[in-house]
């Protein structure tokens, strides 16, 4: 599903140059459930975002579902983002100003899903993340195992191929985050490929597959199965 | 302690620098706009004021009902003012006047001049006008004496002295007798020559009620008990003696008010020698200076309360170490305060760059003088320290009543609910804009109209040039001289122009209600008058030639036939249709046949229907040449009539207008309210904006995380510019519902004042909505696209 060859990343911030990929080549195939691990500043984070095609690479190949995308344009990243790819971020970057169902409801508004069709799909999804009684609440009501909840929901409404979560549980206790891991792997088994970046050798265990990664540099890469 | 608050302010400005300086440039607008307007007020409430007397003088007005309709007049007979000044000891001198124009000529200077004042002699002992040179008491002693104004004696003499000096005014030579000080700007009565009323002819040498068409001021010996006054004339006026001498029968009546000369510019809806200023325009001014200003702040509070997200920390911490809500609170006055009186600096550099201009649209001569003199300091301060206040107040509270701990723990969440105050000063900001946008519209479809009006006579390419004594003398030679120019088209001659004829008269006619009189305007023109103005007949013809011979003044003028034009008005009024008029005998200066009937056309201001007129072949009376041009090589054309005409008259100034220039000049007041209404207009919806532009751009900042998340999960541009620019959008669309029907009647209050007006087009109402929503759209879509072009992932990291 993804295979990376070479990619590379620099950041330039007042002369001085931080090279966040370097030369980082790997293969995900469709299914796997991938875990990524390294220390702070190793360059997790920029790879997820140009993974999840946030952001551009400064060289190097990315080939998605068999299209070589590196040289898309915002457009058309954007548009094959909206139909194939969910987000969950360490912080859940829900919208404090929306209600749950609102903001598991966006993703659907920007494909252009009909009204009718949408509630039904968000009902059906914060059913089985079991939070559907909460649907009319705001963020800031939720605990923080909730409002994770949640941000899967949005993640997975629109039934992407690829889910990319950074750090899920990084602002989690043990029993939230635990649950939270139960709903990826969940997801993993009727066939969403996941990539996830994480601190934590305990949830990198769910995976099938863990990078570890150094200085923009894949340094070992050990099968779970 | 104080010290430090400011400091801190200054420090927070310099800061924020797109919220110090959309404050600061609106709150200057705002200011400035008050204190020009404050001057304008002042100024006008000091309208006659120079006059040493004024509480003792006052204007005479004229209440009369005649068959069964009500009328009142600024103007009364010339019986008033020496019968009351014979039966009321009240009254000390009275003095009637009435304004004219006539050729001036000295020497080789010849001009036409449109303010010779004829006055009764105590008029300088009335008025408190400056004498240059002369007494009062002897000055308009004798008929042939006249006194000019300090710029006349420069424009006539020179450096010669005046003094003693001989000119020829209406026709006679006259001897300067004194020379005033020009008349005040703020005087009712403005002139550049006085002489005697007498002066006028016969029509005011007997004394009558009737035929009222002059201003009689008297000075009494108190001003107070005028109403008692008034009843005394009253009483008069109703004794049977004066009732038969003015000729009044059953239910008719003639009264007289005594009207204090100081609320006549702004108090009464009599104008007398010049359109009144109006107590409606100042009090209309006083409040749009005042909603400028209003929205100026209302943008500081919008802005204010916007930014205090971002300084609740500031706030909380401050709390912690140990600040009150009393110190938190004059800290943000302070801020306020600081911010106004940058401003307020500002402002009166403003007003000083925009005087010439204001002066020019308020028609007055301000000087940076008055600007700065100290009433007009303390009414910029007590406006400063108000709106410190005012705009200050509302952040200051919420930021100083922020509780501690949910600052602390929570992160501030924003004042007020969900904004009703925020968005309730938006909606009155724009409302305001709306409706002044409307309004504007509406004064300038208006003025549009005027201009381009169908009159009944063709106002353009006609060159008026006045006509001297010694030039009537030669009035043919010199008309055939300017027919022969090539480019000219025809010539005729008048009295006054058609631009407004002031000339009123009578015809008596007899019908069904028995003999009386209707009243007119009348005019004496020369041949071709129709023909040259582009008027058009509904039956008969123009006068010709031959029609001179009708007035024979042989043998005593016994066969002596005045021949006649009328318009449709008249003839209607008599009861005649244009064909039946054709050869009936009008009776008027002398009686004689109605030889065409002309179509109706506007001899005076458009807001009056057209009257009666009556033309009258009186070549004799011609004042003005006015000449047709073609429109091709219009310079050549005045270029050879200069020519001819310092041939003809031994190298006179060669001193022409233009019929349409004339015209415009009528719509002075309009043409001013319409300019003070495009920039009042054009400043609420520029500050507006600005205040709208801060606050898109503190709203994007607060929703930078959540328009992150949005584009992450597939919005795109439009959607986020419309995400954005919604909220503002409706509240706009609000104030405009709430503006239009507002707007809709005020206009139509406006129009009302004009005998012929536009009925307003929906384009009054849909290019201001169209223009306010784009505006709008454009102001907020700036902050919108870029907050939309932005990296996503920038947004987000920031955790
Ligand atoms: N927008 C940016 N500008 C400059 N440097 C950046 C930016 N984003 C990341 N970096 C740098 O790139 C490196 C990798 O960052 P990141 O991918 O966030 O690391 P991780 O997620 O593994 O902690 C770090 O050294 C970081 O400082
Ligand atoms: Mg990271």
């Amino acid at each position: 599903m993804i295979k990376i060859t070479d990619l590379e990343k620099y950041y330039k911030t007042e002369e001085l140059q931080t090279i966040a990929l370097n030369k980082l080549s790997f293969d995900v195939k469709k299914g796997e459930f991938v875990a990524i691990m390294g220390p702070s500043g190793c360059g997790k984070s920029t790879l997820l975002n140009i993974l999840g095609m946030l952001d551009d690479s400064d060289g190097g190949s990315f080939i998605f579902n068999g299209e070589e995308v590196i040289h898309y344009n915002e457009r058309k990243r954007a548009n094959i983002r909206k139909h194939n790819i969910g987000f969950v971020f360490q912080s859940f970057n829900l919208i404090d100003q929306l209600t749950v169902f609102e903001n598991v409801e966006l993703p659907l508004i920007y494909t252009g899903v009909k009204k009718a069709e949408r509630k039904k799909k968000v009902h059906e999804v914060l059913e089985k993340m079991q939070i559907m009684h909460r649907r009319k609440h705001f963020p800031q009501q939720l605990s923080g195992g909730q409002q994770q909840r949640v941000a899967v929901a949005r993640a997975v409404v629109n039934n992407p191929k690829l889910i990319l979560a950074d750090e899920p549980t990084g602002n989690l206790d043990s029993s939230n985050g635990n649950e939270v891991m139960d709903l990826l792997t969940e997801l993993n088994k009727q066939g969403t490929t996941i990539i996830m970046v994480t601190h934590s050798e305990h949830d990198a265990k769910f995976s099938h597959r863990i990078i570890r990664m150094l200085d923009g540099q894949k340094v070992i890469e050990n099968s779970l199965i | 302690m104080i010290k430090n608050y400011f400091k801190i302010a200054l420090r927070n400005l310099r800061k924020n620098k797109l919220y110090a300086s959309i404050n600061i440039f609106g709150l200057a607008i705002g200011l400035a706009s008050c204190m020009l307007i404050g001057l304008y007020i002042v100024k006008e409430l000091s309208y006659d004021k120079f006059n040493d007397k004024a509480n003792r003088i006052v204007r005479v007005t004229m209440e009369y009902k005649m068959s069964n309709e009500i009328n009142y007049a600024a103007t009364t007979g010339t019986k008033v003012g020496p019968e009351f000044a014979r039966t009321f000891p009240k009254i000390e001198e009275y003095t009637r006047t009435f304004i004219s124009t006539s050729n001036v000529e000295y020497g080789n200077k010849l001009f036409n001049e449109d303010r010779i004042l004829f006055a009764d002699p105590s008029f300088f002992n009335i008025f408190s006008f400056n004498l240059l040179q002369g007494n009062a008491e002897t000055i308009l002693d004798a008929p042939n004496k006249i006194v000019l104004t300090e710029s006349m004696a420069k424009k006539y003499f020179g450096d010669e002295n005046p003094i003693n000096k001989t000119i020829t005014v209406i026709g006679k030579e006259m001897i300067v007798s004194g020379v005033s000080q020009d008349c005040p700007k703020n005087s009712q009565i403005k002139f550049d020559f006085v002489t005697q009323f007498l002066n006028l002819g016969n029509k005011v040498k007997r004394e009558q009620w009737w035929s009222a068409n002059w201003i009689t001021y008297f000075l009494l010996n108190t001003g107070d008990d005028i109403t008692q006054f008034e009843q005394q004339i009253n009483t008069y006026m109703q004794t049977d003696a004066i009732r038969s001498q003015a000729g009044l029968e059953g239910e008719s009546y003639l009264n007289y008010h005594m009207q204090p000369l100081l609320d006549v510019h702004l108090k009464s809806d009599l104008a007398g020698f010049e359109p009144n200023g109006n107590m409606t325009y100042i009090y209309i001014f006083i409040i749009i200076s005042l909603l400028i200003l209003l929205i100026a702040s209302a943008n500081y509070t919008n802005l204010a309360t916007a930014q205090s997200t971002s300084r609740s920390g500031e706030i909380g911490m401050r709390k912690v170490m140990g600040a009150s809500k009393r110190q938190v609170f004059i800290q943000f006055i302070s801020e306020s305060t600081t911010i106004t009186f940058i401003a307020a600096v500002l402002a009166l550099l403003l007003c000083v760059l925009v005087l010439p201009y204001f002066n020019s649209i308020t028609g007055k001569a301000f000087t940076k003088l008055e600007l700065l003199q100290p009433i007009s300091m303390l009414l910029l301060f007590l406006f400063s320290v108000i709106v410190s206040f005012l705009a200050g107040l509302y952040p200051a509270l919420v930021l100083s009543g922020t509780n501690v701990m949910s600052v602390l723990k929570k992160g501030f969440r924003s004042p007020g609910g969900n904004g009703i105050l925020k968005k309730s000063l938006i909606v009155g900001q724009f409302s305001i804009s709306v409706f002044l946008i409307i309004y504007t519209m509406v004064i300038l479809q208006q003025m549009d109209f005027i201009q381009n009006k169908n009159l009944g006579y063709n106002k353009d390419h006609v060159v008026v040039l006045p006509i001297s004594r010694t030039m009537l003398e030669n009035f043919e030679t010199f008309k055939y001289g300017l027919e022969q120019i090539s480019g000219v088209q025809s010539v005729t001659a008048s009295y006054e122009t058609p631009k407004f004829v002031k000339w009123g008269d009578g015809v008596n006619v007899v019908d069904e209600n028995g003999e009386h009189t209707i009243d007119i305007n009348a005019m004496p023109v020369d041949l071709n008058f129709v023909n040259t103005l582009g008027m058009k007949m509904v039956a008969g013809r123009d006068f010709i030639q031959s029609d001179f011979a009708l007035m024979d003044t042989t043998n005593n003028s016994v066969n002596y036939k005045q021949p006649y034009l009328i318009n449709e008005t008249l003839a209607k009024q008599i009861g005649w249709s244009p064909e039946e008029a054709i050869g009936r005998t009008i009776e008027n200066r002398a009686s004689g046949p109605v030889l065409g009937v002309v179509k109706d056309f506007n001899f005076s201001s458009l807001h009056e229907p057209v009257g009666p007129l009556l033309m009258f072949l009186g070549r004799n009376f011609s004042r003005n040449y006015m000449v047709r041009i073609s429109d091709l090589d219009v310079q050549g054309t005045l270029g050879n009539l200069e020519t001819l005409w310092n041939e003809r008259t031994n190298g006179r100034p060669f001193n022409y207008h233009f019929l349409d220039e004339d015209y415009d000049a009528l719509y002075q007041t309009e043409k001013r309210s319409a300019i003070l209404f495009s920039v009042a207009a054009g400043l609420a919806i520029i500050l507006a904006c600005l205040g709208l532009f801060g606050l898109a751009a503190f709203s994007i900042v607060q929703r930078t995380k959540e328009i992150g998340i949005r584009k992450v999960l597939g919005a795109n541009l439009s959607n986020i510019i419309l995400l954005i620019s919604k909220n503002f959008l409706v509240l706009v669309t609000i104030a405009i519902i709430i503006a239009s029907p507002f707007a809709f009647f005020a206009t139509k209050k406006w129009l009302q004042n004009f005998a012929y007006r536009i009925e307003p087009e929906w384009s009054v109402f849909f290019i201001p909505v169209i223009v306010t929503l784009l505006v709008t759209f454009l102001t907020v879509g700036y902050h919108s696209i870029r907050a939309a072009m932005a990296n996503p992932i920038k947004s987000l990291r920031t955790e």
